[in-house]
């Protein structure tokens, strides 16, 4: 009885309700918890993008404090989007082929060139503008590794002209631009591999992709809001509440905005109830209950747009600390939200037969590359990532120009 | 003017470092790219072209029917006339390349699973396919036990 084949269907066969075909019956479904990764990562890196150029491109003053914060946590999630598609494929020492013989003719394959867009000529692109005058400072007065290391991003160039850095806070500006539509086509494009399949009724949609980008604005918002109090209260400061009443507001916008895009697609398949319609409420019922309508709908919609609308209306009468309690807890139950909200697609769309009329189980192993084990280890990574960058660009130690990144037209005074 | 226009066309020092890192990071590219294709991709379309050579050089692991034939024709027969004659035998038994070729290497020990992979009870299977629960219709191990799989329809 240890034969592998046996205890499939020992295991599996009571996981199934209904019409399952026989080639539907594995104990996983083919994406795993690390597709369920992949797009939040992702959408956090959009997110977080946007949230930086609010700063950058729409001159929203208060929220400087957290512009270089933003794309650092955009540049760290960058890091690690592709490595739970990498350890889903296996073989990651084949990685290079995808760049060695590139080409169009798949979507998957097409994310090559979306990630290398986004990360080379968009991401740290904008950094390297943004950084390049600290850079030329900091390589001045610092010595040992650290000075290598800024000397070597300064490539060589030491102009701090007033020429030069209004030079610098334009070409930032202009990534910035050009950012924004990237960080939609980055993330659009991830809404795009599950909208473009025709043949699953939960997945086949055209809203997919304007769903994805929005919440994934909403994550990169409520991430950023996470990283900035987990940041001061580690340096023991004070967070600015100016800062953090306005991302507070855009946060409270773009949910707004993604609850309603989301609750929109919801209601013409409601109203439309077309073939497949009887198995997706089943499963809103009954498998996805837990993840859609506590985790997605109650926890990353509900709750977040009652706590952050009434701190719209009454901000003024809130104390300080229980308005920080307020955001910071708004920001970890979206961000539970998002994740659930990716679960319930990548998951969602493979627990039902193509019948139309049955439905598999799945159940999350600890350990194994498709384990919740590796999924944790993945989503913290970017975290330890992240307290390296801001150890080596966002360092208290360390002086920075002074230059606010919005106002491009009058630069600072250099040094 | 001849120095304004110099001024004019001289290429900022970071812009001109960027594009100098664009090309040389390019240039790694194009060289890692040129060493690392396999030397027949797109032979004959989107994959190595050796590929097909290295596949057709694989070495059998099914030995076919016919094979079987050979020595166990008295149960080669058995099955032809019984409900299982379009099953092969190495559905079941395994692979048997290697057993042909050499008699002492001995076949896959036959376990329940082969018996439930076609006979577990699933409401998308035809209704004249014999079908039963594994887990009320017997709780030993063996199916042998009740069923000739040679002769499904006979008892032993």
């Amino acid at each position: 009885m240890t034969n592998e084949l046996a205890q499939v269907v020992f295991e599996v066969m009571p996981q199934f309700e209904g019409f399952v075909y026989p080639n539907e019956a594995s104990p996983h479904p083919l994406w795993g918890v690390l597709i369920v990764l992949y797009p939040y990562i992702t959408g956090l890196v959009a997110g977080a993008f946007i949230m930086a150029s609010l700063v950058r491109v729409f001159d929203v003053k208060p929220l400087e404090p957290v512009y270089r914060l933003s794309l650092l946590t955009a540049l760290a999630f960058l890091l690690c989007a592709t490595l739970p598609l990498l350890f889903h494929l296996g073989h990651p020492e084949r990685c290079f082929a995808i760049m060695m013989t590139p080409h169009f003719s798949s979507p998957m394959a097409m994310f090559g060139f979306v990630y290398a867009w986004y990360l080379m000529a968009v991401l740290l692109l904008e950094l390297w503008f943004d950084y390049r005058q600290d850079f030329v400072e900091w390589s001045k007065t610092e010595t040992g590794w650290r000075g290598i290391v800024y000397r070597a991003f300064t490539l060589g160039v030491t102009d701090e002209s007033d020429a030069a850095v209004k030079l610098d806070l334009k070409a930032g500006r202009f990534l910035s631009i050009i950012g924004i539509p990237s960080a939609f086509l980055l993330h659009g494009y991830v809404g795009f591999i599950f909208g473009s399949i025709k043949a699953n009724p939960w997945w086949g949609n055209v809203l997919m992709p304007i769903i994805f980008i929005l919440s994934a604005i909403v994550s990169g918002i409520a991430l950023c809001v996470f990283n900035y109090m987990v940041l001061t209260w580690v340096r023991r400061r004070t967070v600015e509440m100016r800062c953090l009443d306005t991302m507070g507001m855009f946060l409270f916008y773009a949910l707004v905005f993604d609850a309603a895009v989301e609750a929109l697609d919801w209601i013409h398949r409601v109203y439309l109830a077309e073939e497949g319609f009887q198995v997706m409420q089943y499963m809103a019922r009954e498998k996805l209950f837990y993840t859609l309508s506590i985790g997605q709908a109650l926890i990353g919609t509900l709750l977040p747009l009652l706590i952050l609308g009434a701190l719209q209306l009454w901000r003024k009468r809130v104390p300080e600390l229980i308005r920080r309690r307020l955001y910071f807890g708004s920001a970890v139950m979206i961000l539970i939200g998002v994740l659930a909200m990716r679960w319930n697609v990548v998951i969602g769309g493979q627990l039902f037969s193509k019948s139309l009329r049955g439905v598999m189980g799945y159940k999350l192993e600890f350990a194994g590359v498709e384990g919740w084990f590796m999924g944790l280890v993945l989503l913290a990574l970017p975290f330890v990532i992240l307290v390296v960058l801001v150890k080596l660009f966002l360092s208290e130690r360390l002086p920075t120009s002074g230059h606010v990144p919005h106002r491009s037209s009058v630069p600072a005074k250099a040094g | 003017m001849a120095s304004s226009r110099e001024s004019r066309f001289s290429l900022p020092p970071q812009i001109l470092r960027l594009v100098l890192l664009t090309i040389a990071i390019v240039a790694v590219y194009l060289v890692a790219r040129y060493f690392l294709t396999p030397p027949s991709f797109g032979q004959f379309g989107f994959y190595r072209g050796d590929v097909l050579q290295e596949l057709a050089s694989l070495e059998p692991v099914y030995a076919g029917k016919k094979a079987c034939e050979e020595c166990h024709s008295e149960q080669y027969q058995q099955v032809a006339q019984a409900e299982h004659k379009s099953v092969s035998c190495e559905a079941c038994h395994g692979s048997g390349q290697a057993h042909a070729e050499d008699p002492d290497v001995k076949m896959a020990i036959l376990g329940f699973s082969r018996c439930v992979r076609c006979h577990e009870e699933n409401p998308s299977r035809p209704k004249w396919h014999k079908q039963i629960n594994s887990r009320t219709h017997y709780t030993g191990e063996k199916c042998t036990e009740c069923h000739l799989p040679h002769q499904p329809n006979e008892v032993p």
